[in-house]
């Protein structure tokens, strides 16, 4: 018991601490649209790496890519490789999605659909679906704060009522912050989370086995077929890799938080320079890699969902209880930093295109800022209500998430560099990409090993230009 | 020339991180200790930033 509250001890400070260290960084707090949901677009290159980094590393980067590596092996190494080519799509991507942020004023993802296409329904399907697929997103976090605290707690407190808490404490943050309030505390999130990794992906090897390379020579004699993908049509074999990773590297930046934070900018010079610096960051997967691996090796036997947690028992049973809270405490920022954009992108969507576009409610700039408000502690609440009332059933509904925000990047790229594209063309695509995806993965259909989101895509951008060339362009609106 | 110069710096690390992948899907030879198939990826990821650069070079940006 004395280290149960030792380590939780330590979760509880860092937690408090990060809050309060944002709160007395900020400067001032907002109260235009412009300030509370884009940081005022004033974001420069250092500030705007700490927040992608902390929107972009969650706590399924932490459990789930060590438990693909613990459960699958070399499957996982598409984590390091996505995100890179995520970035280099993004130098083109971002500073395009700035500028027309920049010139017309917009707030959220939909607003990119109502300024490109100025198609009302169109950015409204937009704006529901980014809405709806949020939600479970935020659950999924929860569910990860709960595996934290459960090892914090040694299994011996009730860690759901630890996850509702600090879950509510950081809604309470962010309804008062916004996303400077994010940015902030992203700085703390990812100190901790670089230390934590460089504990559990070098300290650990170290300690076991010598060195991270001897980890691998007995990787060698004990799983060899762990460190390279199956044959080319085998699950998770070479062919779903390669489409693992362009989907996925597609799609990087399609997130409704991830379009907020190129709003969000002070130019596009920033997100070049971010586009350009960001994969060092992704090398931090390394550790997590080397970290699942000698899970491995050291505790065998783990199946199912526990692969999740395989450093993690590690960490509990062979190391002093606060080593074990400060590995937790990273881990539960890693659940609740990302949980504050998304919500903040959720509720500013709710506002600004649906209650303000479509029923002319809340208009004024401080109507608006009270109405997002009101509605990052109601979604904060929501998610909290869907997360103890249906756990598992969730997890289907996280499909939508993963499969149908990537279907928004034809729209998005075709839209910047295609003058040709028209409304009824990415219309067409995205609908029916959607429904293709989100049909293929609920019934985990995967012809030829192909990731079932990358033929959705593949279906979305023919529909797109093909629609596209038989309908008639408007003048184009940027 | 130009677009040219722009397509081969955003498309070499972007082919070798996928369609080049299953041709070094192999454990040995270890390179630094670590499994061919790791050692590719992590190398790719390492010299990317140098491609982005260049494309920034390229378009005057930086």
């Amino acid at each position: 018991m004395v280290n149960a509250v030792s380590s939780l001890g330590i979760v509880f400070t860092v937690v408090v601490g990060t809050i309060l260290f944002a709160l007395f960084s900020l400067r001032r707090i907002a109260m235009s649209p412009q300030e509370y949901i884009v940081g005022g677009r004033g974001f420069g290159a250092v500030f705007l790496w700490v927040l992608l980094a902390g929107e972009i590393y969650t706590s399924f980067t932490f459990l789930g890519a060590a438990g693909w590596t613990y459960g699958f092996g070399a499957p996982a190494f598409y984590i390091m490789a996505y995100g890179t080519v995520g970035y280099i799509f993004g130098y083109f991507l971002l500073p395009r999605i700035w500028q027309i942020g920049k010139e017309r004023g917009l707030l959220t993802a939909p607003d990119f659909f109502s300024a490109r296409y100025g198609n009302k329904p169109l950015a409204t399907f937009a704006a529901l679906v980014y809405a709806v697929s949020i939600l479970p997103y935020v659950t999924l976090q929860l569910s990860g704060l709960q595996i934290f605290l459960t090892y914090a707690g040694y299994g011996r407190v009730d860690a759901q009522l630890g996850a509702i808490i600090s879950f509510v404490a950081i809604v309470l943050f962010v309804f008062a912050t916004g996303l400077r309030g994010t940015a902030w505390a992203s700085i703390i999130k990812d100190a901790l989370v670089i230390g934590a990794l460089l504990f559990v992906g070098l300290a650990i090897p170290i300690q076991f086995f010598g060195s991270p390379v001897t980890m691998f020579d007995q990787m060698m004699r004990a799983h060899p077929s762990a460190l390279v993908l199956g044959s080319a049509t085998a699950p998770k074999g070479t062919i779903w890799y390669v489409s693992t990773v362009l989907l996925t590297g597609i799609g990087f930046f399609m997130g409704p938080h991830s379009v907020a934070a190129a709003y969000s900018a002070k130019d596009a010079s920033v997100l070049r320079r971010n586009a350009m610096l960001l994969p060092v960051y992704q090398l931090i997967m390394l550790l997590v890699f080397f970290a699942g691996f000698s899970a491995l090796l050291i505790a065998p036997g783990l199946t199912g969902t526990a692969v999740d947690q395989s450093f993690l028992v590690v960490v509990q049973r062979f190391y002093p209880s606060w080593v074990l809270g400060f590995v937790c405490a990273a881990g539960a920022l890693c659940s609740l930093i990302p949980s504050t954009a998304l919500l903040l992108s959720a509720a500013s969507i709710l506002a600004k295109n649906i209650a303000g576009d479509l029923f002319s409610i809340a208009l004024s700039d401080r109507n608006r800022v009270i109405l997002t408000r009101t509605l990052v502690a109601a979604l904060g609440l929501g998610a909290l209500v869907l997360w103890i009332a249906l756990k598992t059933t969730l997890v289907s509904m996280l499909l939508l998430y993963y499969n149908g925000i990537t279907q928004f990047a034809p729209a998005f790229f075709l839209g910047f560099f295609w003058r040709r594209t028209t409304t009824a063309g990415v219309a067409t695509g995205l609908i029916a990409g959607i429904t293709l995806a989100v049909f293929l993965a609920s019934r985990s259909i995967a012809p030829f090993g192909i990731n079932p989101g990358f033929i959705a895509l593949t279906l979305n951008v023919t529909l797109a230009i093909t629609i596209s060339l038989l309908t008639k362009t408007k003048e184009p609106a940027i | 020339m130009h677009a040219r110069m722009r397509f081969l710096l955003a498309g070499i690390p972007i082919v070798a991180l996928t369609i080049a992948v299953p041709f070094v899907n192999r454990a040995e030879p270890r390179i630094f200790g670590l499994p061919l198939l790791l050692a590719w990826i992590a190398f790719w990821v390492i010299v990317t930033p140098a491609f982005v650069w260049g494309l920034g070079r390229v378009d005057h940006r930086w």
